[in-house]
């Protein structure tokens, strides 16, 4: 019975005091966070250490799932119940600035000592920006680049230390290494109707000399032309018309396919998975020596203009960039800056194919920004699945998807 | 006041509280979003006016819009075939295995039970399943009719235009044909033994007794299971999700994957509820040839 009294007695103290200790924390700013991330992922463990600062500001960590970011946040903030910050796919980003729901971080960032434009690629940068001005600071980034494994290429009597460098030489390649009997195809990727395919077609449509406000040059067409090729004479799965980059990947990581094309998001499981020795280099070009180029993915932080305490966020944003330093050792991902050197992991694998990847980063170029985004993306969804349906020819296909463009670029 | 009191516990007044009160909540979680949809389809609809009810009304446009762009039509096409393909599968096997169970050998009504396991499923596992089974390099289905000699080279069910939207079919009669086997179950034991008996004294072979008795005696049990498959199929939205997106370049889109896409893949949210304004005119159709169909019941 003793005991048991002494217990509530400690209870009740225990309350009062932790009743005290919230009431003098009842000061503290709150601010709210929502992001994508899982708990191995940045955002949530970010949060929690910012927490722990103890500097007058608690975070309130809510996860969103992928596919209903845009349009939860949208709901949110029509309705007046945004959060303070929020992690956006880049190409969503101006979606969101142009129409003033994002705070402009310009003088922000302009006297920070944390978060400096310089120390950002450019590709990242410029998919924050609306107008000139700043609304967001990159999040992380990453690219996409040709894994390839090293044993076929030895097995079908190419030099596993030459990857194809030039779109007729990938063509040839694959056609080499392609193997029905074996089950196995020359190259894998995705040329899904969603975002994925227009995330793998841009790259190519650029080193073509195309963009996506000018989707129809004769490089781009060239580019869909190739896709055609490789789709036509099955030198990839035609399940690329309905599969995404991971599921594409997958099939390298078993066996079934000789190269594909895919981001550093794939890393972690290729070392686990394959076993084969495989290699990444640089997407081929349309020729010797022409211009490079990539896609640039992930997402941003923004603010919401709707925040009430925009200095106590931005401050929160300060912190994040600054432990950018750990992103790729703690969670596997790229951070969008240029002046941080991503110590090696000790795995030889995955340190070659991370300095490809940093090298294709320089030639990353964003999705837009605009903020009919999601419009254009399905335009050149369209022509794609179009071409290689067999329903257009790829010219006839990027002639209908520029139209379409232009009618939303106005 | 006192007359109103007694009418509302007793009275014609107890009917109208019996009425109101369905009424009344049907409108509020029904009636308005309808209402509300159809308002958004004539209206220019902006992700950031969302929230807010008077937008600028634009008339006709969105529908004007909706049927100059050149998918409209084939997509309208794929959700009839949709809708009849699936229909006449799930009812037509769904028929005959009740047909079959009603024979009511030793273990029958257990079976039966156990066919209802695919209606359980949700929409997205069936889906997800479907999808390893229709895959194209490594899918099962391909695997057996290339092993059985019916075909040499792989068929890509989800990637083909040609045979994407049957593969969606497919997977459809396969999810409701449970569902349709045990309507018509518990419509064929209802009909009275003694018309059988007396048939078969007067010499009628069992194609006259089905031709003659079941169908005619079935007749509202159809009806009913007709208009119900066409709400259902015409809800059905997962197995796109899952198995083909609507791809590949629409040759598997349906009017309400398209409804879903437009409004939360490109944020035309004005042009989604378009579409549902159509899908909404289909299914009140349906419902009436439903109602009207178990107005007439026949009970034996």
């Amino acid at each position: 019975m003793g005991i048991r009294k002494y217990a509530v007695i400690g209870a009740l103290a225990l309350a009062g005091v932790s009743l005290f200790g919230l009431s003098a924390r009842a000061e503290d700013v709150k601010l709210t966070v929502w992001s994508l991330d899982r708990d191995i992922q940045p955002a949530p463990n970010l949060v929690a250490e910012f927490n722990k600062l103890n500097n007058g500001i608690q975070i309130e960590y809510r996860q969103i799932q992928f596919d209903d970011v845009v349009s939860e946040a949208m709901r949110a903030y029509s309705t007046g119940q945004a959060p303070d910050i929020i992690a956006i796919d880049n190409p969503e980003h101006a979606l969101f600035s142009s129409r003033g729901a994002f705070l402009d971080l310009t003088d922000m960032i302009s006297t920070s000592t944390v978060i400096k434009p310089e120390n950002y690629f450019p590709g990242p940068l410029k998919s924050v920006e609306w107008d000139g001005k700043y609304y967001g600071v990159p999040k992380a980034t990453n690219t996409i680049a040709l894994y390839y494994n090293k044993d076929m290429f030895k097995a079908k009597g190419l030099d596993p230390n030459k990857p194809p460098q030039t779109w007729d030489e990938l063509v040839d390649a694959a056609r080499k290494l392609t193997d029905p009997a074996a089950n196995v195809y020359g190259l894998a990727f995705s040329a899904k109707a969603n975002e994925e395919g227009t995330f793998q077609f841009l790259p190519w449509a650029q080193m073509g000399g195309g963009s996506y406000e000018n989707i129809n040059t004769e490089g781009a067409v060239k580019a869909l032309e190739i896709w055609k090729t490789i789709i036509g004479e099955k030198l990839a799965s035609p399940d690329t018309l309905t599969r995404g980059q991971w599921d594409s990947t997958g099939t390298f990581n078993s066996g079934n396919a000789a190269m594909a094309i895919s981001g550093p998001w794939e890393l972690d499981r290729m070392t686990q998975e394959a076993k084969f020795d495989w290699g990444v280099t640089l997407l081929p070009v349309p020729k010797e020596g022409a211009e490079r180029s990539s896609a640039m993915g992930d997402f941003n932080w923004a603010i919401f203009a709707s925040s009430k305490h925009p200095a106590e966020a931005f401050k929160a944003l300060e912190f994040f960039a600054s432990q950018d330093d750990k992103m790729f050792k703690n969670y596997g991902q790229l951070p969008a800056r240029s002046d941080i050197s991503i110590p090696e992991t000790g795995q030889p694998l995955k340190d070659a194919a991370l300095k490809v990847f940093l090298e294709q980063l320089k030639y990353a170029k964003p999705r837009g920004p605009h903020p009919e985004w999601p419009k254009i993306s399905k335009a050149i969804q369209d022509a794609i699945q179009a071409a290689l349906t067999g329903q257009a020819t790829p010219k006839e296909a990027l002639d209908q998807a520029a139209e379409k463009i232009k009618a939303v670029l106005g | 006041m006192k007359r109103l009191l007694s009418s509302i516990r007793d009275g014609r007044g107890f009917d109208v509280v019996l009425v109101a009160f369905p009424l009344g909540f049907l409108f509020l979680m029904a009636g308005l979003p309808l209402l509300y949809n159809v308002l958004m389809s004539f209206q220019e609809v902006d992700m950031f006016s969302l929230g807010t009810f008077l937008r600028p009304f634009v008339g006709l446009k969105n529908y004007r819009d909706l049927f100059a762009q050149p998918e409209t039509l084939p997509i309208l096409v794929n959700t009839a075939i949709f809708v009849t393909g699936s229909i006449a599968g799930q009812f037509l096997l769904g028929f005959g295995l009740a047909l079959f169970f009603w024979v009511n050998f030793p273990g029958a009504s257990w079976l039966r039970g156990l066919f209802l396991v695919s209606w359980v499923m949700p929409g997205l596992v069936v889906g997800a399943i479907w999808n390893w089974i229709l895959s194209g390099d490594f899918g099962v289905l391909n695997f057996i009719l290339r092993e059985s000699g019916v075909i040499s080279g792989n068929i890509f069910w989800r990637s083909d235009p040609n045979y994407s939207l049957y593969a969606v079919i497919m997977a459809n009669i396969w999810l409701g044909t449970a569902f349709n086997m045990i309507l018509l179950s518990v419509g064929l034991s209802g009909i009275p033994t003694d018309l059988y008996e007396a048939a078969e004294l007067d010499g009628a072979n069992a194609w006259q007794r089905f031709w003659t008795i079941t169908l005619p005696m079935m007749r509202s049990t159809i009806g009913a299971i007709i208009a119900l498959g066409l709400i259902f199929t015409l809800q059905q939205f997962d197995l796109f999700a899952a198995i083909t997106s609507g791809g590949p370049n629409n040759s598997s889109n349906v009017t309400q994957y398209w409804a879903w896409e437009q409004s939360f893949r490109q944020y035309d949210f004005a042009k989604g509820a378009t579409i549902s304004v159509l899908m909404i005119i289909f299914v009140m159709i349906a419902s009436v040839v439903y109602v009207r169909s178990t107005r007439h019941e026949v009970r034996g």
